[in-house]
């Protein structure tokens, strides 16, 4: 039985084939396999077991930064290095990192946050310490964490979800057996690499010998750049973020060029606007088309819906049947089972379910619970905060979100952050941060005396980009209900 | 016209100083919804059908850069 993923890779250590590629560098498995047991082998000196924190960039060299740590007995925990500076700072202050991994271009912004700083590419000039990789996995279990991905939190702390060996390969052998990829294909990566959304194009090559392209980030909005880059490369699947399909087709993608060579085509993050998957449908009539919905808890996923026709205007999109080895069942606000096709929050369990939110025993002691349907044993369980509904087909319909988090450009954005942050922001009264999700544009209505460049500016230095207000808005005063609560509804009019 | 487009941009990013600024797209300063905002807006002003050609670095790189595609828009 597969106990580390590493194993998947060490089946190819003799392959010689490309794995990874990006704008400037290519790599085959076996060298993905040498260099990552060079880093696992100097990372011996990193006596606590603590996760090893990573900042790097963009480029092949940040996966085998992953694997190497893995190789070293850690968990990894991934940081963009073009995140804000306040946001690096408030994880790193949460994980408690053992040591910080980083590439050259983040080397001064690590060395400011640990003593303990390791850069990639002295790492790879180790000697492998086969004895030391053996005694390593000797010790570990399979449900040992992976890896630790920070998403946002409704207290203006980020949440680590820690992941183990298990979850992963449960999840990644699922997507592969509903997506039908074998070592012919050629995935395009789109999702940042410190994202949870990444973890399919990190590890599908090594369990299948297929092989991941990781596309420039500013093609995405050079439509016609990106089609051509993936057709020169032949991209042949994808597991995009839906606006990674969507922002293309805004800006006039399929006018000029069609895609040659893409035919498996996942989207997961938010809902899917029916014209935008019908264009798609259009221009490449023989690709298969899945719906994947699921949380950062449940391994990225939990279920995934096969469109198996061509959509029309006004149709809801399901998101069907819960991928292998994931327990999915409906649950009243009460926590006891909804009757035959009620709406419910939608619930996980089985050995996808995440560890738990990393040093927070509070927010994953209130999120991850025991099934209190289950009374003679034990089975923990993960509520969404979602709403589904099970049709008489028996495949699962989405139907909303219960609290403020919002799903924007594939991201998972609580609005509560947004306004912890602005809150925090000298001269600013009171806030409130709303969705326009027709138009995909967070708003920002603020009262107070400080003008909308000056919070502009503010919030980027403590949240990432994609939560950064696109509208921000000076208001005399914030509407209030009689309770004394803000009046959302009223601003929404405003919208 | 410049002000113009100045204002607009000002009004999706305005922690920019699009004044001095440039390399917008290739340093990723701009994101991926900046411009489809921007291309949205100054479709709208100044009634220009900005088509996916166009969608390129060179283009979207400084305010200069996109007041010469507007202005060129304008008149073909």
């Amino acid at each position: 039985m597969e106990k580390n993923v590493l194993e998947w890779l060490e089946i190819n250590s003799e392959n010689e084939n490309i794995v990874y590629k990006d704008e400037f560098k290519t790599i085959s498995f076996k060298e993905v396999y040498e260099l990552s047991r060079r880093i696992g082998s100097a990372l011996k000196t990193v006596k606590d077991n603590s996760p090893i924190a990573i900042i790097s960039s963009r480029n092949i060299s940040t996966i085998y930064a992953y694997l190497g740590i893995v190789y070293s007995g850690h968990a990894y925990a991934p940081i963009d290095g073009d995140l804000p500076r306040k946001r690096i700072e408030l994880i790193i202050e949460m994980l408690q990192p053992s040591a910080i991994v980083c590439d050259c271009v983040n080397f001064n912004l690590a060395k400011e946050l640990s003593d303990n700083v390791y850069l990639i590419d002295d790492l790879v000039r180790y000697e492998i310490d086969e004895q030391f990789l053996v005694s390593v996995r000797k010790k570990m279990v399979m449900t040992d964490p992976l890896y630790i991905i920070f998403t946002s939190g409704s207290t203006g702390r980020p949440k680590g979800v820690i992941t183990s060996h298990q979850s992963l390969m449960c999840y990644i052998n699922s997507y592969i057996e509903v997506m039908d990829i074998d070592r012919t294909d050629v995935l395009g990566n789109q999702s940042p690499l410190d994202y949870i959304a990444a973890i399919r194009d990190i590890y599908i090559p090594l369990n299948t010998g297929c092989s991941t392209v990781i596309i420039p980030k500013e093609l995405f909005m050079q439509p016609d750049r990106l089609f051509e880059y993936m057709n020169d490369k032949e991209v042949t699947a994808v597991g995009w973020s839906v606006s990674a399909l969507s922002v293309p087709v805004s800006l006039g993608a399929f006018k000029d060029i069609e895609l040659k060579h893409l035919k498996k085509i996942c989207f997961s993050g938010s809902v899917m606007p029916i014209e935008v998957l019908r264009l798609w449908q259009d221009h490449l009539p023989n690709a298969v088309f899945v719906n994947q919905y699921g949380p950062t808890e449940a391994t990225a996923s939990c279920t995934y819906y096969i469109v198996d026709h061509k959509v029309t205007q006004g149709e809801q999109l399901l998101i069907g049947t819960p991928y292998n080895n994931y327990k999915v069942f409906l649950l009243n606000e009460d926590l006891s089972e909804t009757n035959v096709g009620e709406i419910g929050e939608i619930c996980i369990s089985g050995p996808i379910l995440a560890l738990g939110y990393y040093n927070d025993k509070e927010r994953t002691d209130s999120s991850f619970i025991l099934n209190p349907n289950v009374s003679s044993y034990s089975e923990r369980m993960y509520r969404t905060g979602d709403f589904g509904r099970i049709n008489e087909n028996g495949l699962l319909e989405f139907h909303g979100r219960m609290d403020r988090q919002i799903k924007h450009m594939g991201h998972r954005v609580e609005l509560d952050e947004i306004e912890y942050a602005a809150n925090t922001i000298e001269g600013l009264y009171e806030c409130v941060a709303l969705y326009d999700k027709n138009k995909e544009v967070i708003h920002l209505f603020y009262s107070g005396d400080v003008d909308k460049r000056t919070i502009a500016i503010a919030l980027r230095e403590s949240l990432p980009g994609f939560m950064i207000p696109r509208k921000i808005r000076k208001i005399d005063s914030i509407p209030k209900l009689a309770n004394g609560k803000m009046d959302m509804n009223r601003l929404k009019e405003e919208l | 016209m410049r002000q113009k487009v100045l204002e607009i941009l000002s009004d999706i990013r305005p922690d920019i100083d699009f004044e001095t600024a440039t390399g917008l797209v290739t340093n990723k300063e701009l994101a991926s919804f900046d411009i489809i905002s921007i291309v949205g807006e100054l479709g709208d002003e100044f009634d220009i059908d900005i088509s996916p050609k166009e969608l390129v670095a060179e283009n979207f790189d400084s305010l200069e850069a996109i007041v010469c595609l507007v202005e060129r828009l304008i008149n073909e």
